[in-house]
């Protein structure tokens, strides 16, 4: 913004303070705070906050003829008597953003806005920059005589800067920054990182998609994931999840208790969660590395039309569903019932009828040529796998173990090589 | 079906090999618990608490003993609860801001006050800065070591320790270090104190109208509630992350932190009142003086039992204050501080903890420093200035804008209100008759 260079600058701490006047010059009042409405590239004066004989009066910007160092000078006299609200996107300057900290865009960092310079720009007076030097903190201190004698110093344009508005009352989530979009995710987690935990909250809501919310995910430090994780719900970090890279989502979710892994580890995509599994260490040769957690289970007391529905709305794979699974109230694995005989039944049969096979289950620590004997044996296509408490958490079908257990010479050469 | 192959294939011998693992290797369960549990034992509060009893606070507290015997243990009980209330206030405010306590100051009341309240706290901070290398240098002193070769010694290793950053790691040495003060409670036993005595003086304040009266008497509550002391909590609190979920632990670990530096700061008094007090022995003026007092728990090795204990006191407070003074500093006028110890990227906060150190370590050399007085005057000008900064906590706890639900309650506020108070009155009586005694 080269024009701002040569336009008469104003200091807010020399506005603020400043006598309010009417046109003929007669004093009415002190200015006490300068309201301007955020969103546009410099944000425009909407009107003055002052004290006329004791009480807080708005000014608004239509009967302002002039700002200056000092004073504030009216067109007409007319005050808003009524307490004064902010409205959506309006900020007091002093109290909202003076003394604050502001993300400086440019350099990727957190900067305090020692003083906030002002001018006329097109037609009207506008924020054209924040000072974040020794220059305005020192007119501040000075007693008023002597504060003007402090040269205008070198100051953060408006432009590239991003002012936190979540300890504003009324703005709150409604400002959106767009400069932050100019940031690459590892700046973004520098920021969150160096920000308070409200002000960290405010950049992470900020962020456009949900993509770049995940890449900065994956570059916070575990300590700052945590907090953040604690306060979205079990899908919302499901969906984080998923677009992380999966070593960096098997590092985010070791950071959580063990209930609330599982219950997201449930909610990724099933090609994430198998990823994340792998690598969480489930040794991939073991029921924990091979299972998948599609599968249907439905409460023994369900009928098999509510099956079938069942089948037909998750979009589970063919291979998963070779047999259903029903447990008791205690989400305990109960019984088995295949495809075949799920389709031959009546549709207000209750599954705790048909269900008249004894599921073949197996630990997570089960290796792979166990499983294959029990397949063998038994003469399965798929078995379930439960957890702790007898719990369904996934499911190993018959081609992933075949995939283990072929002979190595058996297998084509270009699969050998063949990518996902 | 063609890319599971090549999975298979990426682990080559896992088959033959592979162990069954009992547990998935990068998740290890009840992490939180842990941290809680450490949090527990070696917190912000404690630290601080521990740091309080550092040299200015030995010595004062052994001066209290010698020259009162117990006539002042009743303030004690107070200051505790004083304590323990400042305490938690700044830790809560750092849990639910995320802010360090200058950074509020700034915010919530202006450049001004804030260039006040970070005068008057960088007062106070260099001269305990010196009183913790009189400390280090008396210590090592008991053990023969001139001060004017252990002093510099001690600063340069401070320096380095909190440029290179393995800060953390030397805090907790420093805390162990302060476990020779554990004698002072079984010193104040076997001393076989009148505990009728004790326990009357616990109960029922005894006033002396004397002007070295109220000097101890202000030193006291300038050496167990320090400025340092709340500015770090809270630092602390945001730097770990705390969030108001982890509120409970955190308060549970100010208060005992709190009540057992205090019930050291007890034991000293009792300990001195019960040998150097009735032996007559009424004004301390040397190191080796004040270690008498833990004879009767440790006979010939009392002066190696103090030194220990005086050295690691000093140590973890001569870390801790420059590191105070530089993030308030930083805070305050909004520069780089902490993450990076590079004088390059962070020059204030680094110059910051170096001039702090020299300036501590350059007075603590000069010879015939009156050493056991320097100590005490310096807690008294703390005490002084301590409401100062009492008064923002007090006020910014309170405020529901800032700090919503989590404000002070209307009990709460008053406890805290009575320790601004009277440690305001206090400040303003030693002003008042020290002018007098000029005139």
């Amino acid at each position: 913004m080269a024009a701002t260079q040569s336009l008469p600058i104003m200091h807010l701490s020399l506005i603020t303070g400043g006598v309010l006047r009417d046109g003929a010059g007669g004093q009415l009042g002190r200015v006490d705070d300068v309201v301007v409405r955020l969103g546009a590239d410099y944000p425009v004066v909407s009107g003055v906050l002052a004290t006329v004989a004791g009480r807080r009066v708005f000014v608004p910007a239509e009967v302002v003829r002039e700002i200056g160092h000092g004073y504030v000078e009216l067109s007409e006299v007319r005050l808003d008597l009524r307490p004064f609200e902010r409205r959506p996107e309006e900020v007091l300057l002093k109290q909202d953003v003076l003394d604050r900290q502001l993300i400086n865009v440019e350099g990727a960092r957190l900067v305090r806005t020692n003083e906030i310079e002002l001018a006329r720009v097109d037609g009207w007076y506008r924020v054209v920059g924040v000072d974040t030097g020794l220059r305005g903190l020192t007119r501040r201190v000075l007693p008023r005589r002597l504060a003007p004698r402090v040269q205008l110093g070198r100051f953060l344009d408006w432009a590239s800067v991003e002012p936190f508005t979540g300890h504003v009352p009324t703005v709150r989530l409604r400002v959106p920054h767009p400069k932050l979009a100019r940031l690459h995710p590892a700046q973004l987690a520098d920021l969150v990182e160096a920000a308070s935990h409200r002000e960290g909250e405010e950049i992470m809501s900020a962020l456009a998609d949900e993509e770049l919310e995940a890449d900065v995910f994956e570059e916070l430090d575990p300590q700052h994931q945590r907090e953040f994780i604690e306060e979205r719900t079990d899908a919302e970090v499901a969906a984080v999840l998923a677009r992380m890279e999966s070593d960096d989502a098997v590092d985010m979710l070791g950071e959580l208790d063990e209930d609330r892994r599982r219950r997201i580890l449930e909610l990724l995509p099933p090609l994430q969660a198998r990823r994340v599994r792998a690598l969480a260490g489930y040794d991939p040769a073991t029921a924990g590395g091979l299972m998948s957690p599609d599968f249907v289970c439905l409460y023994a007391t369900a009928t098999k039309r509510e099956a079938v529905g069942r089948i037909r709305r998750d979009q589970v794979k063919p291979n998963s569903v070779t047999s259903i699974f029903t447990m008791n109230l205690h989400r305990r694995l109960q019984g088995e019932i295949r495809l075949a005989d799920l389709i031959r039944a009546e549709d207000d049969d209750v599954l705790a009828d048909l269900a008249t096979l004894k599921p073949r289950v197996v630990s997570p620590d089960t290796e792979v040529e166990e499983i294959a004997r029990l397949m063998t044996d038994y003469d399965l296509t798929i078995v379930a796998v439960t957890g702790a408490k007898g719990e369904l958490i996934g499911v190993v079908t018959v081609d992933d173990v075949l995939e283990l257990v072929l002979p190595r010479g058996w297998r084509r050469r270009f699969d050998l090589f063949g990518g996902e | 079906m063609a890319g599971r192959v090549s999975a298979a294939k990426a682990l080559p011998g896992r088959l033959i090999a592979g162990g069954a693992r009992l547990r998935p290797r990068r998740w290890r369960s009840g992490r939180r618990n842990r941290v809680l549990a450490a949090l527990a034992f070696l917190g912000p509060g404690l630290i601080a608490a521990n740091a309080g009893n550092d040299a200015g606070g030995i010595a004062t507290y052994s001066a209290v003993g010698a020259t009162y015997g117990y006539d002042l243990l009743w303030m004690m009980v107070l200051i505790t609860i004083s304590l323990i209330v400042v305490q938690e206030m700044a830790a809560r405010m750092g849990a639910v801001t995320g802010k360090g306590l200058a950074e509020l100051i700034r915010e919530e009341y202006g450049v001004r006050w804030s260039l006040f309240a970070t005068v008057s706290v960088l007062v106070a901070n260099v001269g305990i800065c010196i009183s913790e290398f009189v400390g280090i240098g008396a210590a090592l002193g008991l053990a023969g070591v001139p001060v004017q070769v252990s002093v510099p010694i001690a600063a340069a290793a401070v320096w380095l320790l909190l440029m290179r950053g393995s800060y953390r790691v030397a805090e907790r040495v420093f805390v162990l270090m302060t476990i020779p003060f554990f004698a002072y409670p079984i010193a104040a036993v076997l001393a076989r104190p009148e505990w009728g005595h004790v326990g009357k003086a616990i109960i029922a304040p005894s006033l002396h109208a004397s002007h070295a009266y109220l000097f101890l008497f202000i030193a006291t509550a300038g050496t167990t509630i320090t400025p340092f002391m709340q500015l770090y909590v809270q630092s602390a609190v945001v730097e770990r992350g705390v969030s108001t979920n982890e509120l409970k632990a955190e308060r549970s670990e100010v208060v005992t932190g709190s009540i057992f530096a205090n019930v050291i700061a007890l034991s000293i008094i009792i300990a001195t009142g019960a040998t150097l007090y009735v032996h007559g022995e009424h004004h301390i003026s040397t190191a080796a003086q004040a270690a008498k007092a833990l004879e009767p728990f440790a006979g010939r090795y009392a002066e190696v039992l103090f030194g220990i204990g005086l050295l690691g006191a000093s140590l973890l407070a001569a870390a801790i204050l420059p590191t105070t003074a530089a993030y308030v500093i930083s805070e305050t006028f909004g520069f780089e501080k902490g993450i990076s110890r590079n004088p390059k990227e962070a020059p204030v906060f680094v110059a910051t903890i170096t001039v702090l150190i020299a300036i501590g370590a350059i007075v603590a050399i000069i010879p015939g420093l009156p050493v056991i007085s320097l100590l005490i005057g310096v807690q008294v000008v703390n005490g002084a200035l301590l409401p100062i900064l009492l008064i923002f906590i007090w006020r910014l706890a309170a405020s529901g804008e800032l700090m919503g639900e989590y404000r002070n309650g209307r009990a709460f506020n008053v406890i805290a209100g009575f320790t601004v108070v009277a440690t305001s009155t206090l400040s303003i009586l030693l002003l008042a008759i020290t002018f007098a005694s000029i005139a």
